[in-house]
């Protein structure tokens, strides 16, 4: 019988994973361990306390949840315990020795599906990868981890500011990228959304280098992962990076200069042209 | 002299990327190799160290084929780039390429600040600054967004996704950034000149205390596919249709498809 450990932020991404593992191996010994967040040092630096106890009981999986933390945690652990660690993994499976699981490449645009049969294997695992298990984390052991500061100090901590737009609730959306080359361009995409009854959001570097919407208004691989009845993307190229996170919309519209730009290539009705162009006769269009 | 040392990856671009649609197969052949996009803010990162710290300034990549990335990475700042380029290294993954990476910051005299960037293009795994980290048992600190840095001193705040966190560590660190730390500035015809003269420095793994061992990839991959799509691609305006019959014909289509 395997031992699979779980190491996460806090009960519910741990619950995730309890699903995860059952997926893997119906009646493995589970572990879970939820180190508290220390006051003046990094979460990530239990990553020695974890690698020691995994040197004495040889855990054959360890899964760790995918927030920032959990990754670099994972990382940190997978190099001294000289393991893969598949990030952000799906499909997890264990056939006689072989453990297996899919990642995303290329910004999601492809998944990889690998087989190993390392005796050690870390995988870190999605919020949504799985659904909770009904029991959380009760029928798992608890598992404590000892902290040893590191050498970075943390003299700060700050919330982020509340969320100004819920993009998942939003059943039409109008993205907007980097074929708009002014903050006031926007002005356009709003009217178009304001037609719609549609909110606005954005491709990464709108909102991470211009910051002319609010970073919780960027969609993609990294930012926000929307499933809305309509996506219309406007001046965007389509780089997989960003499509990926709507991928699950149920119609995607596509406005383009370039004909050949990858959006076109991952939408459902694609208009060729400039956005000051087709703007406007959408608008009117819609309110025909 | 004391040295920063920035690693980057070569990737293929992905936005050349096209799929057989029979096989879901990737056709990789219009790929053209270059610098990964997260690697140029952590390259424009390691010279606003430099700036402000006087440190020297110095590229690393490995893999199967990379020679020709120095003149490329060395536009970007860069006093010198050190690369290790063996066949071997086709196939690697995490495991392996940290191990060289750390092993070409030891072998380069004086690195005490390292820096990556969040993840690659291709994989996005985000593993490699952590794993150099713990590999080089230095702090890893990671998802940085803001570097004050002066002497040995660093004052980085990292953006989380619960928030932000500040947090003060001396070099030897290494520093993962995320996108945001700042843009990178496109190389002028000046830089691009001024990096023929700038030196590129060929490590072996031999040279540098890797055995081929120890990049043997620790996975075997089954497949690599894109999901099957079913979007309709659907132009709506081809040659002769003007953009207000267009826009007419998609709010009939989306009210045909119980959108509008």
């Amino acid at each position: 019988m395997s031992a699979i450990w779980i190491v996460a932020e806090n009960p519910d991404w741990a619950a995730v994973m309890v699903s995860a593992a059952k997926s893997v191996s119906a009646d493995a010994l589970l572990t879970v361990f939820i180190p508290p967040l220390p006051a003046d040092g990094l979460w990530e630096d239990y990553a020695p306390s974890l690698v020691a106890k995994a040197k004495a009981e040889k855990p054959s999986l360890i899964l760790v949840g995918t927030s920032k933390r959990g990754r670099d945690l994972a990382a940190r652990s997978a190099a001294l315990l000289d393991a893969p660690c598949f990030s952000d993994a799906k499909n997890l499976a264990l056939s006689g020795n072989t453990f297996s699981c899919d990642t995303n490449v290329y910004g999601g645009s492809a998944v990889r599906s690998d087989s190993t049969t390392e005796p050690l294997v870390l995988a870190t695992i999605g919020p949504k990868a799985f659904e909770p298990d009904p029991a959380g984390i009760s029928g798992a052991t608890a598992g404590t981890l000892d902290y040893t500061p590191g050498k970075v100090k943390v003299t700060g901590r700050k919330p982020r500011p509340p969320q100004t737009v819920n993009l998942g609730e939003a059943t039409k959306v109008v993205s907007v990228g980097r074929g708009f080359s002014e903050e006031k361009d926007l002005a356009a995409a709003r009217e178009l959304a304001a037609a719609l009854g549609a909110e606005v959001s954005c491709s990464r570097p709108i909102a991470e280098f211009f910051k002319w919407l609010p970073e919780e208004c960027y969609v993609g691989i990294s930012g926000q992962i929307i499933k809305p009845q309509l996506y219309v993307a406007v001046g965007i190229s389509g780089q997989a990076q960003h499509t990926f996170g709507v991928r699950d919309a149920k119609v995607i519209v596509s406005i383009n200069k370039d004909a050949e730009c990858l959006m076109h290539q991952n939408a459902d009705y694609c208009i060729t042209g400039e956005w000051q162009a087709v703007i406007p006769a959408l608008v009117k269009a819609v309110k025909a | 002299m004391k040295k920063i040392a920035v690693c980057y990856k070569w990737v293929l671009s992905d936005a050349d990327i096209r799929v057989n649609e029979k096989t879901r197969e990737l056709d990789m052949e219009k790929c053209k190799p270059q610098v990964n996009d997260y690697d140029r803010n952590g390259l424009e990162c390691g010279v606003q160290i430099k700036k402000a710290t006087g440190r020297e300034l110095v590229g690393i990549t490995c893999g199967a084929s990379v020679a020709a990335s120095a003149k490329d990475a060395l536009s970007r700042g860069l006093d010198a780039v050190y690369y290790v380029e063996d066949p071997a290294l086709a196939e690697t993954d995490k495991v392996g390429s940290a191990k060289v990476l750390a092993a070409a910051v030891k072998a380069i005299d004086g690195v005490d600040v390292v820096i990556c960037s969040e993840g690659s293009s291709d994989d996005y795994a985000q593993q490699t600054g952590p794993r150099l980290a713990a590999l080089l048992d230095m702090p890893s600190v990671s998802y940085v967004v803001k570097v004050g840095a002066g002497g040995d001193a660093f004052t980085l705040e990292r953006k989380l996704e619960e928030g932000s966190e500040v947090v003060e560590v001396n070099a030897p660190v290494v520093i993962t950034v995320s996108p945001e730390v700042g843009d990178a500035p496109i190389p002028g015809v000046k830089d691009i000149i001024g990096a023929k003269k700038k030196p590129a420095n060929a490590l072996t793994l031999a040279g540098i205390g890797i055995s081929p061992d120890a990049v043997k990839p620790r996975a075997t991959r089954v497949s690599v596919l894109a999901p099957a799509t079913s979007r309709r691609k659907q132009v709506l305006n081809p040659e002769g249709v003007s953009l207000d019959q267009a826009a007419a014909a998609l709010v009939k289509q989306l009210s045909a498809d119980g959108i509008l």
